[in-house]
C-alpha cells in the first residue's frame, strides 16, 4: 500500500491505482469527459488534469491515467490545475457550444465562449469513447480519421461499416449525444446502416439487432426473449422441473 | 558474398579489404546524395566513368570513380571529391570530366583542399567522417574505413553489461532532441523483465530544413546498422526496427541493401559470427506524419495502428513496442555507438561539454552564406557555427534571429550568439536542441510571421488526439494571423502568451508540449515587433502584406530592378538615377525589397490611415 494525499487528505492505496480512482474513494470529485469507467482510459480531453508533487517536483498529469507507484501529493483544484482545466473547457466550448456536458462544465468553472474563436458548431468532442467501446466489443467498426482539427470519428472510408452489428454501444457512451440512432418498427438505423430488430416473444420489446445476437452467439431458444424475460421464462421452467 | 562464420573470419576479411591497396589509389567520388542527384550528379558520374574507360592511363593507374554519400553541402552540388588528396570540387558539370580525371592523375595546381574552405575546416567530423569518401552501397567500402570493427570488439571482448556500461560512461545523450542519456535507457531496458525486447531507430526526420538523418541513412547506412546490432546485443533484443520516412526513397533503398549485405555476411541472423547471438533488423516505412517522430506514436505506427501518441506514464524501456521493453534512439545516436565502443568513452568525451559530450550534426539553413550539414563539438557557439562555418549572413544583411530545434524550437536573438550550443544551455535560454535544425534569419524576416508559420505547420501536423493541441493551436494561429494581417487587438500578445503557456503544460505528447516555443520565444525576444503590428499596423521587416510602405534610400544605384518588380507601378525613376516610391500607390507587398541588389529599400511606417 502507498500513502498519498489528495487536497491534503491522507489515503492508502494499492500500487497502480489511478489518481482518479483514489479521489473517488475519498469522495473528491474530478471532472472528466473522455473517461468512462467501462472503457480503457485515453487521457485525451485533459479535463481531469490535476497537479501532483512527486520527488520534490510539481507537474500536471491526467488523473484518469496516472498510476500511483509512489508517495505523491495531489491537488485537484490548484491554480495551475484549474487554469489548465479552464483552458481546455474554453477550447471545447468554442467548438461545441451546444454540447450540454461542456456547457455544464463551463458554468461550473465560469468559462464563457469566445466569439472570435468560434468555429462551425459541432457536438463531437473527439473523446473517442465510441471508438473504444466498439473496440472492446471486438467489432472495430469505427475509428478516428483525419488529423489535427480535422480529426473525426468515421466508419472505414465513410461507408457503411461492414463489421458494425448495430449494438449502439457507441451512442450509449457518447457524452454529448453526437451519435444517434433511430429505431422504427422492426428496424434500427445507425452509421447509415439498417439492422433488423428482434422482438421479445414474451414482452414484445425490440431488444437487440439480429446481427448483434449472431455476434454474441446467443442460442436460438434463448434469443427469442429479451434478457429480462429470459430469466423469468427459464426460471419458471427450472421451478417446474 | 560468403557468410562469415566466426569473429576471426570477420577480422581477416576486414583486414583483407583494408589492405587491398585501394585506399592509396586515386579515386573520384561523385556525391550521390539526394541534393546532388537533383543537381544532376548521375550525369557527372556517368561522364567521368565513361572518360576513365576511354583513357588508357587512367585504367593503368587504377583510377576508379564511384557514387558516394552526401558531403552536406548540397547547395553547391554536384560535389566531387578526389581521394587520397581530399580535394573537393563544387558545381561540377559532366563537361568537367576530363579536367577532374587530369587532377586525379596528375594533381591539381590549385589544390582545392578542405582547409581553404571554412565550411569544412571549421567542423569536427566524427559521425560524418566517412561521408563522401565511401560508397554507401558497399559493405567492403564500409569495412575498409573501419566498419564492423566495433561489432567485432563488442562480441569478442565485451559482455552486454560492459557494452551498456561503456555507453553509460560516455554520457551519450539522445541526438533526436530529448537529450536523454542513452546509457540510462539501455540499462533500464536491459534490466526489464521479459524475454522479448526491441531496439528501434527513429529515422522519422520531419523538421522542415533538417536532413542530417537522411544523409546518414543514405550515405553511411552500415554505421546505423552496426550501432543497432551492438545495442541489440547490449540490451538483449533479438529484433530491431528502423523507422524511416517513405519520403526518403534513397535512404530506404540503401538501408535495405545494407541489411541484405549484412545478413549474407552473417552479421545479422541466427548465431551471429558463431557467438550464439541472434539478431535481425526490419525496415518500417513511415507514412509521412510529423508526429510519428514522437516515440509512442512511432511505436503505434510500427505496430500497424494510426500514429498517435499515448500517455507516457510508463517508460518505453519497460513497456514499449508491443508492450515489450524497448530502446528507441535516433539515427545519429545509433551512429555514435560503434565509435564509442571502438575508441572508448574517454575518447568520446574529449570533445563537447561536460554535460553534453561528443559532436552534434546541425542542418544549417536559411539566410546564411554556406548552408548544409555541419558537425561541431557540443558547446560550439552559435556565432562560430553561423558566422564561422556558415560564413555569415547572405548579402551581408544584419543577423536577426536563429531558430534551433526544428519547428517547435525557439527563436534566439543576437544576444544569444555567444551561447555554446548543447542540450542544457539551449533549454535554459528558451529553445531546444531538437534534432539539430538551425534556421538563420536576417532583418527581412518578420518574427510574427515566423511564429505564425511554425504554429500553422504544427497545427497541420497535430494528430488531433488531445484537446489542447488540437484546438489550442488553431486558436493561437488565428490570433497570429490576425496580428500579421493588421487585425491584431490590444491584449492579443497576453492572450497568446497565456494560451502558449497553458498548452505547453497540458498537451499529451512532446509535439504539443513544445509547440508554443516559437510563439513564446518570439514574444520574449521580439516583443517590439508584435506591438508594432498591433498598435501601429507596421511590419518592420517588410513581410506582412500591407503593413508598411517601401522607401528607397540614397544608396540606390538606379538599376531599375524595383521598378520592374513593382506590381502597382508605384516606383518612379530614370535609369542610373535615384528612384523613389509613391507612398500612395505602394501596396506594401515587398516585391521591390526582395529585388534590390544593394539593400537600398527599407520598410517604413505607413502615413496616418
Amino acid at each position: 500500500m502507498i500513502d498519498i494525499t489528495i487536497n491534503g487528505k491522507g489515503l492508502s492505496v494499492e500500487r497502480g491505482v489511478t489518481i482518479l480512482e483514489a479521489a473517488g474513494e475519498l469522495g473528491v470529485r474530478i471532472p472528466t469527459l473522455c473517461h468512462h469507467e467501462g472503457l480503457p482510459p485515453e487521457g485525451s480531453c485533459r479535463v481531469c488534469t490535476v497537479e501532483i508533487e512527486q520527488r520534490g517536483g510539481k507537474k500536471l498529469v491526467a488523473s484518469c491515467m496516472f498510476p500511483i507507484t509512489g508517495p505523491i501529493a495531489v491537488e485537484t483544484e490548484s491554480d495551475r490545475a484549474v487554469r489548465a482545466r479552464k483552458f481546455v473547457i474554453g477550447l471545447l466550448l468554442n467548438r461545441n457550444p451546444k454540447a450540454i456536458a461542456i456547457n455544464e462544465l463551463a458554468k461550473e468553472y465560469g468559462v464563457t465562449p469566445e466569439e472570435r474563436f468560434a468555429s462551425e458548431p459541432d457536438l463531437c468532442i473527439r473523446c473517442a469513447r465510441c471508438v473504444r467501446a466498439c473496440e472492446i466489443n471486438g467489432t472495430n467498426a469505427i475509428a478516428p480519421a483525419g488529423t489535427g482539427f480535422g480529426r473525426f470519428v468515421s466508419a472505414p472510408y465513410g461507408q457503411e461499416p461492414e463489421s458494425c452489428v448495430g449494438c449502439a454501444s457507441c451512442a450509449e457512451v457518447c457524452p454529448t449525444g453526437k451519435i444517434t440512432y433511430n429505431d422504427t418498427d422492426g428496424a434500427r438505423r445507425i452509421w447509415e446502416k439498417t439492422f433488423d430488430l428482434v422482438r421479445c416473444a414474451r414482452c414484445g420489446a425490440q431488444y437487440a439487432t439480429k446481427e448483434q445476437i449472431a455476434r454474441v452467439g446467443t442460442g436460438e431458444e434463448d434469443a427469442r426473449f429479451c434478457e429480462k424475460c429470459r430469466r423469468a421464462v427459464f426460471g419458471e421452467r427450472f421451478k417446474k422441473s | 558474398m560468403k557468410k562469415l562464420a566466426g569473429l576471426d573470419e570477420l577480422r581477416d576479411y576486414r583486414l583483407s579489404v583494408t589492405n587491398d591497396g585501394s585506399l592509396e589509389k586515386p579515386h573520384i567520388w561523385v556525391c550521390g546524395g539526394t541534393g546532388c542527384l537533383a543537381w544532376g550528379s548521375a550525369d557527372v558520374l556517368a561522364a567521368i566513368q565513361e572518360e576513365i574507360a576511354s583513357r588508357k592511363e587512367a585504367v593503368t593507374a587504377g583510377l576508379r570513380c564511384e557514387s558516394a554519400g552526401c558531403h552536406g553541402q548540397c547547395e553547391r552540388g554536384p560535389l566531387v571529391e578526389i581521394t587520397p588528396q581530399k580535394w573537393i570540387y563544387h558545381k561540377v558539370r559532366p563537361s568537367d570530366a576530363g579536367k577532374i580525371i587530369d587532377y586525379a592523375l596528375r594533381g591539381d595546381p590549385a589544390e582545392p583542399t578542405a582547409d581553404k574552405n571554412s565550411f569544412t575546416s571549421g567542423q569536427t567530423k566524427r559521425v560524418l567522417s566517412r561521408m563522401g569518401r565511401m560508397s554507401p552501397r558497399s559493405i567492403d567500402g564500409y569495412m575498409r574505413l573501419g566498419g564492423y570493427e566495433a561489432l567485432e570488439r563488442a562480441l569478442r571482448e565485451m559482455t552486454p553489461e560492459e557494452v551498456t556500461a561503456a555507453v553509460s560512461a560516455s554520457n551519450l545523450r539522445g541526438r533526436g532532441g530529448g537529450g536523454f542519456h542513452a546509457g540510462t535507457k539501455w540499462e533500464s531496458c536491459r534490466k526489464s523483465q521479459g524475454g522479448v525486447k526491441y531496439v528501434l531507430v527513429n529515422g522519422d526526420e520531419g523538421d522542415p530544413g533538417a536532413f542530417m538523418d537522411r544523409s546518414l541513412m543514405e550515405g553511411d547506412p552500415h554505421s546505423v546498422l552496426e550501432g543497432l546490432i551492438i545495442g541489440g546485443y547490449a540490451v538483449g533484443a533479438a529484433e530491431g526496427y528502423i523507422y524511416v520516412r517513405n519520403e526518403y526513397p534513397q535512404a530506404v533503398a540503401n538501408l535495405t541493401l545494407a541489411i541484405d549485405d549484412a545478413r549474407s555476411f552473417g552479421l545479422l541472423g541466427e548465431n551471429i559470427l558463431g557467438t550464439g547471438f541472434n539478431f535481425d533488423i526490419h525496415i518500417c516505412r513511415g507514412g509521412g506524419a510529423f508526429v510519428c517522430g514522437e516515440s509512442t506514436a512511432l511505436m503505434a505506427s510500427v505496430e500497424g495502428r494510426p500514429g498517435t501518441p499515448r500517455v507516457k506514464y510508463i517508460r518505453s524501456t519497460e513497456r514499449g513496442l508491443w508492450d515489450a521493453p524497448t530502446v528507441l534512439n535516433n539515427v545519429e545516436t545509433w551512429a555514435n555507438v560503434p565509435r564509442i565502443i571502438l575508441n572508448g568513452p574517454e575518447w568520446f568525451k574529449q570533445v563537447g561539454t561536460e554535460g553534453s559530450p561528443g559532436t552534434k550534426i546541425f542542418a544549417l539553413v536559411g539566410k546564411v552564406e554556406n548552408t548544409g550539414l555541419v558537425e561541431v563539438p557540443m558547446g560550439a557557439t552559435l556565432r562560430e557555427v553561423i558566422f564561422g562555418i556558415g560564413g555569415g549572413i547572405k548579402k551581408k544583411r544584419p543577423f536577426k534571429a536563429v531558430q534551433t530545434g526544428g519547428p517547435s524550437g525557439g527563436c534566439l536573438p543576437e544576444s544569444a550568439l555567444e551561447t555554446g550550443v548543447d542540450f542544457d544551455t539551449l533549454t535554459e535560454i528558451g529553445s531546444m536542441m531538437g534534432s539539430g535544425g538551425m534556421i538563420v534569419m536576417d532583418d527581412r524576416t518578420c518574427m510574427v510571421d515566423v511564429a505564425r508559420y511554425f504554429t500553422g505547420f504544427l497545427e497541420g501536423e497535430s494528430c488531433g488526439k488531445c484537446v489542447p493541441c488540437r484546438e489550442g493551436l488553431v486558436k493561437m494561429r488565428k490570433i497570429l494571423s490576425d496580428i500579421a494581417s493588421g487585425k491584431g487587438r490590444p491584449g492579443d500578445v497576453e492572450l497568446l502568451a497565456d494560451a502558449s503557456e497553458t498548452l505547453a503544460d497540458t498537451a499529451l505528447c512532446g509535439l504539443g508540449q513544445s509547440a508554443p516555443n516559437p510563439v513564446l520565444s518570439t514574444i520574449k525576444h521580439f516583443r517590439d515587433e508584435y506591438d508594432e503590428h498591433i498598435n501601429e499596423g507596421f511590419c518592420r521587416a517588410g513581410v506582412c502584406q500591407g503593413l508598411f510602405t517601401a522607401a528607397i534610400s540614397d544608396a540606390c544605384i538606379g538599376c531599375g530592378a524595383c521598378l520592374r518588380a513593382c506590381p502597382a507601378n508605384a516606383v518612379r525613376g530614370e535609369a542610373k538615377r535615384l528612384h523613389a516610391v509613391d507612398a500612395r500607390g505602394c501596396i506594401g507587398c515587398g516585391a521591390c525589397l526582395d529585388k534590390c541588389p544593394v539593400n537600398a529599400i527599407k520598410a517604413e511606417r505607413r502615413s496616418a490611415r
